[in-house]
């Protein structure tokens, strides 16, 4: 079982990646959409965490290409701003939704109710 | 000027945005410091069960902490210029930190689309005027360049002197000027006597102010 990790903050992002690492969960990263639909084409992902405001291409944005190219795929929105709308549009989504900072027992959580 | 409850209103609403942009920026920050400090943890608990620990890794992860209180006291340190922006109604403003500061509050906004902003070449410059109103202008002024530009495109922000006002001029190098349209800028136009005009011999748009503020 593979993780995808999708935030523009690269320190933030590969941190939890090895963080997860530790964990037994085999997590890569990427800093932006398109990079991670590519990674997604090339690798089988169970669960995406993408953060929700990313340049160019924002986490909803790319959440609904890689659901389009992988069904099965499931997904968590991380976000700074814990915005109303932000929360709407997640939950629309279906996905499940962290606001940073995020207590890495919470994804771990998080990634496990997506699995289940 | 009298101001209006659509213009206090739109004022707000540049307070808010900012505020909101600052937030969030913020919100990073810890979120950063908050995995950084979490992995010094993680290599704690490993070294408790007998993992060897990589100093190099903890210097990373301490280097890491504390280039993020760097960049989120500048981030506060501009939060709170902004805030004092509105002790007084006129006062004698310095341009160039003004727009410093206006440049630095939307950076974000310019990063989301990809645009990188900076300052260009600004000798000193001050006027009289209303520092909260004049930092509305000039954010949207630059808001409404950002519309025009693509991703990978430079943003140069100036000001200089003129004719006892001044002139704040937008350019992207390497391109034609940046067309904003008066339309472009929310901002209640006669809170700072301005006006824009188009120069292509010089490459830039220029936003003038008259010596004489209301």
């Amino acid at each position: 079982m593979k993780i995808l990790l999708v935030d523009d903050e690269v320190e933030l992002v590969s941190a939890m990646a090895e963080r997860l690492s530790f964990r037994s969960v085999d997590a890569d990263w990427t800093d932006n959409g398109e990079t991670a639909l590519k990674m997604a084409a090339e690798t089988d992902y169970a669960v995406a965490v993408l953060d929700m405001k990313m340049p160019k291409m924002g986490g909803l944005e790319l959440q609904e290409s890689l659901a389009a190219e992988h069904p099965d795929m499931k997904f968590i929105f991380l976000s700074g701003h814990g915005s109303e709308s932000d929360f709407k549009a997640g939950c629309a989504a279906g996905c499940n939704y962290l606001i940073k900072p995020v207590q890495i027992e919470s994804l771990m959580d998080k990634i496990q109710e997506a699995l289940a | 000027m009298t101001q209006t409850p659509a213009d206090t209103r739109q004022g707000l609403q540049f307070f808010g945005r900012i505020s909101a942009s600052v937030s969030h920026e913020i919100k990073n920050v810890f979120a950063v410091i908050n995995e950084a400090a979490g992995l010094i943890e993680d290599f704690t608990l490993m070294a408790e069960r007998g993992m060897p620990i990589d100093p190099e890794r903890l210097k990373k992860a301490a280097n890491s902490i504390q280039g993020q209180i760097r960049r989120g006291d500048g981030i506060v340190k501009n939060m709170n210029a902004f805030a004092h922006s509105t002790d007084e109604d006129v006062r004698e403003i310095d341009l160039v930190d003004t727009l410093s500061l206006t440049v630095a509050l939307t950076t974000r906004l310019a990063d989301m689309k990809q645009v990188s902003l900076s300052m260009g070449e600004c000798p000193p410059v001050s006027l009289r005027a209303n520092a909260f109103d004049l930092m509305q202008l000039l954010h949207s002024f630059i808001a409404a360049a950002l519309e025009n530009l693509t991703a990978g495109d430079s943003l140069v922000m100036s000001v200089k002197p003129l004719e006892g006002g001044a002139s704040f001029s937008l350019s992207v190098p390497g391109k034609d000027a940046p067309v904003v349209l008066e339309t472009m800028l929310s901002f209640p136009s006669q809170a700072i006597c301005a006006n824009m005009e188009l120069n292509e011999s010089a490459g830039t748009c220029e936003l003038r102010l008259s010596a004489s503020q209301p």
